[in-house]
């Protein structure tokens, strides 16, 4: 215990400590400031009656969002009017639609359009000959069928009712079923390993899972897992985890055999014919998690419920970085920027402040979504990095262009592009694993009920979070005077933004590590739009890979010659090129170690896992050491030099430097790929 | 208050500025004169801190260019004034007192009394509905609001009508004449000399020369002679019934008394005049008109 006057033996420095939380205070006040000013700013522009318009709206389309979502849009009923008696066998099924109207049969109302059909006794008499009235036969028969499958439905003995049954119950593949939902449904896959079971009664040793990719514990539940379903004959998931006999479910981590459960409920719920069953919360109804009925009735799986909650999701970020955009790009013109720049604030603070708001916004709208659709603080923590790379590349976006005009092809491209990012591989949740490159299918997952990792939660989020960090950094590069009120063209102020920070040879380097996250985010998008091409998809992502990266470790440098750093000699050109391969090199690595450490527990490292393992078996450990470190280093400082030698001599030169350092960056690739095929 | 040291400013193979050394000292009001593209403007943002210097060194009133706390000390007036224009007066000033850490009965008493001083009226209208000098007005009070003691002025009569020119610049020499620091930019020479202690001319990038009036004009401007006689002599025009000739020197008016009296006239008046600022800066324009530029690249 040190007394008054002595030194501090823990080595801290409370006058720095004090000057850091001062510092603090200061950056926290003035962003709140600038963002409580961007907030009014903004509010002064719109006219009080449309604010008021505006909220009455939001609060009426909240008010009314969960019972649209619950119970659908009915603006079709009514819409057929058919005359029918009491008495008839087709009376119960006409009313049991609410597309029909049933009223006394009526001649007259028919030929005056009033009535389009008429029944009389087991038979249709008559219809409207229009086109409403044929729509109302081909409707009243679809009906007619869908009412005798319940009435078959009904029939205590279902063998008679439906000689052949198909039960269909869409599984996940790597399900982990958390109960209460509210509850953070990250959990570490250790846990999971094993911790079910008890889901069920039905299985018994056949209940296993058995998934094909084989990382049992957290995917299905061994011990006893499946539900009190009607088949009853366990897990048995083929290979999409789409189809399995009842019960399945196995996943159990919190060993509450829910899922068991849920495939009982829709078992028992069944006659429907693929309508929505079970499932409790909004988002279950959004679609049904199971369908049963006669082979007629049942339709390809299809997504339908990720597509939804996914759009659900990114739709409010594409409204909100198109404000964000405009107030971003309304400081550049007419230099109405310049006087925060002389004011005692940062550019940092200035960003931020006038950011927040907007990530705010996002973020509350995500929530307020989170809320209404009964998922956890998962999802909205999950929406986090996604609002933060909407926003980044709009104030990138808006950095570089010149106008509103250009703002809107600017914004155009991002919401297109970071939407297929997102929404896409969220749409394949139930799919595939890949995707969990977008932290939309977190939310998606943890919507249906599933657990996360933390790892998965990683995996999701980080890329674009460090993408956004990127992003925003190139924009506060271009956030000062000399360069927010110019009038350059867009390729010319990308330009600027990479050479900004670089002065020195080894700020080369470091570039291009710190674009690796951009060159992560790209290659995941490609992969992600491509996988599903067949065979000619490896050949695609593997010259995209080639391209994204190449561009990422020489584009920089051709924009420091562009801008004077370096004197174009031809050893400057050549350091140059190494100290880029070597960057990209080391932070590949890196991040390539950061996955190994998840590899287990996660669905997306096992093809990586594999791969290894196959390196491992059947080469020497000096080859596997080559193969791991040596060859790529000289790859990436090879291919990256040659792009340097192009780029100090002039942009035509460069980019006939950078195509040859593609190609053999693509036969590189093609090399690695076949050896490991064959 | 102001130290300058061979500041330069490069845009890509464009020099802007190079190696302008000056000093202000506090109270000073310091004028930079000089032709479009001069390079004041982009010294007066080098002195605000908004435009980082490729060498040389800024300081203003013990701080360095861009600090913080220089910021805190500076107010800045561009030679356009880019306004939110959706907020109102009022609004906009009490954002910016609020960015300069001013209390806010302090803020509400400077921005009121200011905005008097500058008899601005329609405080609640929105700065998008106002003339451009009402705007200008605005800004002033602006660059004022944290009290500074150094103040940019950048052009602060640029575009404005001829009335309201006169009355920013009267407000401005009144800021002087209260003890700021002003450094003044103005194609106006005649209100750079109306207010300016010291001057400084810059052309092509670089100061060509700087002092007080006197200074300036025993340095690059001269005295004309204008001598009245009652005979005509060689160069010499009738005016009123006299005989007008300018002339450059005490010889040449002993030369024109001569010939006068040679053809049976006299001098009857000579009047001296002094050179003005304007032809001062034409003197010295026209002598560095040959100097060779750097470089002649476009600037970004």
């Amino acid at each position: 215990m040190s007394g008054a006057g002595e030194p501090d033996s823990s080595g801290s420095d409370p006058s720095r400590t004090r000057r850091a939380l001062s510092w603090l205070r200061e950056r926290a006040r003035n962003v709140a400031r600038i963002a409580r000013w961007e907030v009014t700013k903004n509010a002064g522009g719109v006219d009080r009656r449309t604010i008021a318009v505006a909220l009455v709206a939001l609060v009426g389309m909240a008010a009314l969002a969960p019972v649209v979502l619950s119970q659908g849009i009915a603006l079709d009923d009514g819409i057929y009017r058919v005359g029918v008696t009491e008495d008839s066998p087709y009376y119960d099924a006409v009313t049991a639609d609410d597309t029909f109207r049933a009223q006394e049969p009526d001649l007259d109302a028919l030929y005056a359009k009033n009535q389009e059909i008429i029944i009389s006794g087991e038979r249709v008499a008559q219809y409207a000959d229009t086109t409403k009235g044929r729509a109302a036969v081909a409707e009243l028969r679809a009906t007619v069928e869908r009412y005798n499958d319940g009435l078959m439905r009904e029939e205590t003995n279902q063998t008679a009712a439906f000689p052949v049954l198909v039960n269909l119950t869409y599984v996940s593949r790597n399900v982990t079923r958390v109960d209460p939902p509210s509850q953070l449904a990250i959990v570490n896959p250790d846990d999971a390993d094993g911790g079910a079971g008890d889901g069920g009664d039905g299985t018994g040793d056949d209940g296993s899972g058995t998934g094909d990719d084989g990382t049992a514990g957290d995917r299905s539940g061994t011990d006893g897992s499946g539900g009190d379903g009607t088949a009853g004959d366990g897990s048995g998931t083929a290979e999409d985890g789409s189809q399995s006999g009842d019960g399945t479910g196995g996943d159990g981590t919190t060993g509450d055999g829910q899922s068991g459960g849920d495939s009982a409920d829709t078992d028992t719920a069944s006659g429907s014919g693929g309508e929505n069953v079970g499932g409790s919360n909004i988002a279950d109804r959004l679609t049904g998690g199971s369908a049963s009925g006669a082979p007629s009735d049942i339709s390809p799986p299809f997504p339908f419920r990720s597509l939804v909650l996914a759009f659900i999701f990114v739709l409010p970020l594409n409204f909100i970085i198109q404000a964000y955009g405009s107030t971003v790009l309304s400081e550049r013109i007419n230099r109405r920027g310049e006087l925060l720049l002389v004011a005692p604030v940062s550019r940092g603070d200035i960003i931020a402040g006038k950011t927040l708001p907007y990530f705010a916004g996002a973020i509350g709208v995500a929530t307020a979504i989170t809320l209404a659709l009964q998922g956890s603080v998962v999802s909205v923590l999950a929406i986090v990095p996604l609002a933060l790379l909407f926003l980044s590349a709009t104030f990138l976006g808006a950095m570089f262009a010149r106008s509103f005009k250009e703002l809107t092809f600017v914004t155009v491209t991002i919401t297109v592009s970071l939407t297929s990012y997102a929404f896409v591989p969220a749409i394949f949740t139930e799919v595939t694993p890949i995707a969990l490159i977008s932290p939309l299918t977190l939310v998606v997952r943890d919507l249906q009920g599933q657990a996360i990792t933390l790892g998965q939660f990683a995996f999701s989020t980080v890329p674009p979070t460090l993408t956004a960090v990127v992003c925003f950094g190139l924009g506060a590069g271009l956030y000062r005077e000399e360069d927010m009120f110019t009038q350059r063209p867009i390729p010319l102020k990308v330009l600027d933004s990479l050479a900004g920070p670089i002065s020195k040879v080894r700020h080369v380097g470091v570039m291009t590590a710190v674009l690796l996250p951009f060159v992560v985010v790209a290659e995941l998008v490609v992969v992600a739009l491509l996988f599903a091409l067949g065979e000619i998809s490896i050949i695609l992502v593997l010259a995209a890979v080639a391209i994204v990266e190449e561009l990422a470790k020489s584009l920089h440098i051709y924009a420091s010659y562009a801008h004077a750093r370096f004197d174009r000699g031809l050893r400057r050109a050549l350091t140059l090129g190494v100290a880029s391969g070597l960057g990209f090199f080391v932070a590949e690595k890196f991040q390539l170690i950061a996955r190994l450490g998840d590899l287990t527990s996660r669905d997306i490292g096992q093809a990586q896992q594999n791969d290894l393992a196959v390196l491992g078996a059947d080469v020497p450990l000096a080859l596997v050491a080559v193969a791991l470190l040596i060859a790529p280093l000289a790859l990436h400082v090879v291919t990256a030099s040659i792009s340097a030698l192009g780029a100090r001599r002039s942009k035509s030169a460069y980019v006939g430097a950078i195509s040859i350092a593609i190609a053999v960056h693509f036969a590189y690739n093609l090399t690695v790929v076949s050896f490991l095929v064959g | 208050m102001i130290a300058a040291r061979d500041l330069r400013k490069e845009y890509g193979d464009f020099v802007a500025v190079e190696g302008s050394t000056f000093e202000v000292d506090e109270g000073e009001v310091f004028g930079i004169i000089g032709p479009n593209g001069a390079g004041k403007t982009t010294t007066l943002k080098m002195l605000a801190g908004l435009v980082e210097p490729t060498g040389g060194s800024v300081s203003v009133a013990g701080f360095e260019a861009g600090e913080t706390e220089m910021r805190r000390r500076l107010g800045f007036l561009p030679e356009e004034s880019p306004l939110y224009e959706e907020m109102t007066p009022l609004s906009y000033l009490d954002f910016f007192a609020d960015l300069y850490d001013v209390p806010g009965d302090v803020a509400a008493e400077r921005i009121h009394d200011t905005l008097d001083r500058l008899d601005l009226e329609h405080r609640e209208r929105p700065l998008g509905d106002m003339s451009k000098g009402m705007k200008r007005k605005v800004a002033i009070a602006r660059s004022l609001i944290n009290d500074p003691d150094v103040l940019i002025y950048d052009e602060p009569g640029s575009g404005l009508d001829p009335l309201t020119t006169n009355y920013i610049i009267d407000f401005t020499r009144e800021l002087g004449e209260r003890g700021k620091t002003i450094v003044f930019s103005a194609h106006n020479l005649y209100h750079v000399e109306s207010i300016c202690d010291r001057v400084a001319i810059m052309n092509e990038g670089a100061i060509v020369a700087k002092g007080d009036l006197d200074q300036l004009q025993a340095e690059h401007g001269h005295t004309n002679y204008h001598v009245y006689t009652t005979v005509e002599v060689d160069g010499s025009v009738r005016e009123n019934g006299r005989f007008h000739r300018v002339v450059e020197s005490m010889d040449a008016v002993e030369a024109t008394r001569d010939a006068a009296q040679s053809a049976g006239g006299e001098v009857v008046d000579i009047r001296t005049e002094e050179s003005s600022l304007e032809e001062v800066f034409l003197n010295v324009a026209e002598d560095g008109a040959e100097r060779p530029r750097e470089s002649a690249g476009a600037q970004p």
